[in-house]
């Protein structure tokens, strides 16, 4: 026995109140994790984008358009080995308008080199190669929608109004969690061909390889330089600023998000210093026994803090042993179904377990600082005359 | 029962020297003991007796160590009381004082073997060693059976002895007890007296109890009445 096992033994002393601090602090861990894995998800694609991939857009904004004849310009910078272009289409499935899934045009060939991490079986990609209406999808979205390669489907588009006919030719995986396994490309030269004439021969935007990572910033600048006294300019980045560029939109929601998980760790920290507090101030009296029979008030600070400690680590406990496969199993999966194109990979990092785990701890004994030291400083007459 | 006049041929145990002790309240000095002068004998049996407000628990304070003078000197077992810091007064607690309560003050969460050990783990003893001295003090208060039980599993009379227990866990020279049979019926309370005199007569401990109960007080070997901070007899 020692003081830490007599403060581990305090935190049940009123079972129904520490069942409901863990309660609170349980529900919170899992909502921490909940909110700072949407954060690490939406931004996760950004941190782990390719380094010798950069990306060439509108100088202006990356809804406009650029001509398609960058591509090949491009292709005679030095550093530049390989070039694919993307456009947007924007199209949904009109038995599921609700549902969202990217449908991006690109030319196969070109595509698959650049974006190498998606995986496509060799018949598959043939098959596409030579079907105009040809498209891949990922496995996420064709698990989910039940669709089997062969198949004919009928999209609604968007930008582009009219029902569109395509022909699943391939399922792709990735070898990169990252990757949003929920989209489909399809040939850019059906959606060129069934353009209007003044909207041909122009595309989203431009990524290339560069033989050195070291510099893609460098080569990033001879791209622009190259189209900068042309009537349409370009703004080229590392691949992850580009995609930094694309979550700018949605930086409030992030930043709010952000801002909602501090406070939920504030609340968790004031929970457990009203628990702690309310225990403390009932167990004056024993402090005072304590003191009066030799202790001293560095004693009653560690036992009082090594009780927050414990409150700490056991909502902590708590909280992960139901938040974590609530996640993991649970949401995880329906989100990537679901919202691949924005959380292309929704797990809990082991980095989140710990810090989750690690932030209950001290917050427990950061809230039982102030406790602690009101207790210990009592003189020991008084907390004996202290009852309650 | 003496009354106020020490029989014995010891050495001081307790002694007190024109000691004063005053409280503010609010502007008003308030003097709670006003100069006392007191000596108590090794291994003596005295009883403070007094009505409420006389400065019996000030006084018994002053002897446990638990608190300053005013002024005066409160010289217990040859240490100087008043020239002790408070990280000193408490080591010294530790060493020389045992502890009885009116309301038994054990820690529920603890087993009543638990509760006698708790002193010991201020001394750098193996854990082995603590539990056996814990056992030995249960014993000598006739709970050895009880060692097991949490202090919600005792009657009070049990929970006052397992308070004795440890209190003369750490073989103290002086118990202090505050209104040891106060909340026990008048049986308990006899056992709890029949304890502490035998702790006097066979240990040799020096006790000092505050006590409204005159049955109490006849245990006594000597009964001091304090009134308005001052020794009456």
């Amino acid at each position: 026995m020692g003081l830490v096992t007599i403060a581990a033994r305090n935190v049940w002393r009123n079972k129904l109140r520490t069942v409901l601090t863990l309660s609170a602090v349980t529900v919170l861990v899992i909502f921490f994790l909940l909110l700072r894995t949407v954060i690490w998800s939406w931004t996760a694609s950004a941190e782990q984008a390719s380094r010798d991939r950069i990306g060439t857009r509108h100088k202006v904004s990356f809804i406009m358009q650029l001509p398609r004849r960058y591509v090949e310009e491009m292709r005679s910078i030095p550093g530049i080995t390989q070039v694919a272009h993307a456009s947007w289409f924007g199209a949904k499935d009109p038995n599921h308008t609700d549902d969202f899934f990217g449908t991006i045009a690109v030319e196969p060939k070109e595509f698959l080199e650049v974006y190498d991490e998606i995986k496509v079986p060799k018949d598959q990609v043939e098959a596409w190669m030579q079907d105009r209406q040809g498209c891949i999808i990922g496995d996420a979205l064709a698990k989910k929608r039940g669709w089997k390669v062969g198949q004919k489907i009928v999209l609604s588009g968007t930008i582009y109004p009219g029902d569109w006919e395509f022909h699943i030719s391939g399922i792709y995986t990735a070898d990169k969690a990252t990757v949003d396994r929920s989209t489909l490309w399809f040939q850019y030269k059906y959606l060129d061909e069934s353009r209007p004439l003044r909207l041909r021969d122009q595309v989203g935007w431009i990524m290339a390889r560069v033989d050195n990572p070291g510099r893609a910033a460098e080569i990033a600048k001879a791209v622009d330089a190259k189209f900068d006294s042309r009537d349409i300019q370009t703004l080229s980045m590392s691949e992850r600023a580009l995609q930094a560029s694309f979550l700018g939109m949605v930086s409030a929601i992030l930043r709010l998000i952000d801002i909602v998980s501090v406070v939920m760790v504030l609340i968790m920290g004031l929970i457990l210093g009203n628990t702690i507090a309310m225990g403390v101030r009932e167990r004056t009296h024993e402090y005072g026994v304590l003191r009066a029979i030799g202790f001293l008030p560095k004693h009653i600070v560690l036992f009082i803090l090594s009780e927050g400690l414990v409150l700490g680590i056991l909502g902590g406990i708590i909280g992960l042993a139901i938040g974590y496969p609530f996640v993991q199993k649970g949401m995880g999966p329906a989100m990537e179904e679901n919202l691949g194109a924005f959380f292309a990979f929704f797990r809990v990092t082991p980095e989140l377990v710990v810090m989750s785990f690690v932030l209950a701890a001290l917050l427990g004994l950061i809230a039982a600082i102030i406790p602690a030291r009101t207790a210990s400083r009592l003189e020991v007459v008084s907390a004996l005359r202290r009852v309650g | 029962m003496g009354d106020a006049e020490q029989g014995s041929s010891k050495g001081k145990m307790i002694s007190l020297e024109k000691v004063r002790k005053s409280f503010m309240r609010g502007r008003e000095q308030l003097d709670v003991l006003a100069g006392l002068d007191l000596t108590i004998e090794e291994g003596s049996f005295e009883a403070l007796m007094g009505p409420s407000g006389s400065g019996k628990s000030t006084l018994l304070n002053l002897i446990a160590g638990l608190d300053q003078p005013t002024s005066g000197k409160v010289i217990i077992n040859g240490s100087d009381i008043g020239s002790m810091s408070e990280g000193q007064r408490a080591g010294w607690r530790a060493a020389n004082i045992g502890f009885v309560f009116q309301t038994y003050n054990l820690m529920p969460v603890l087993t009543a073997v638990e509760n006698v050990e708790l002193p010991l783990l201020l001394a750098k003893l193996p854990a082995a060693e603590r539990r056996k001295r814990a056992e030995i003090a249960l014993r000598a208060v006739g709970l050895e059976d009880r060692g097991g039980h949490l202090p919600s599993q005792l009657s009070g009379g049990q929970e006052q002895r397992v308070t004795i227990a440890r209190a003369i866990v750490t073989d103290p020279k002086i118990i202090v007890a505050d209104e040891p049979t106060g909340d026990l019926d008048r049986h308990s309370a006899d056992e709890i007296l029949k304890l502490l005199e035998k702790l006097n007569t066979e240990f040799g401990k020096t006790i000092v109890m505050v006590t409204h109960d005159p049955a109490a007080a006849d245990r006594a070997k000597t009964v001091h009445r304090l009134d308005k901070g001052v020794l009456a007899n």
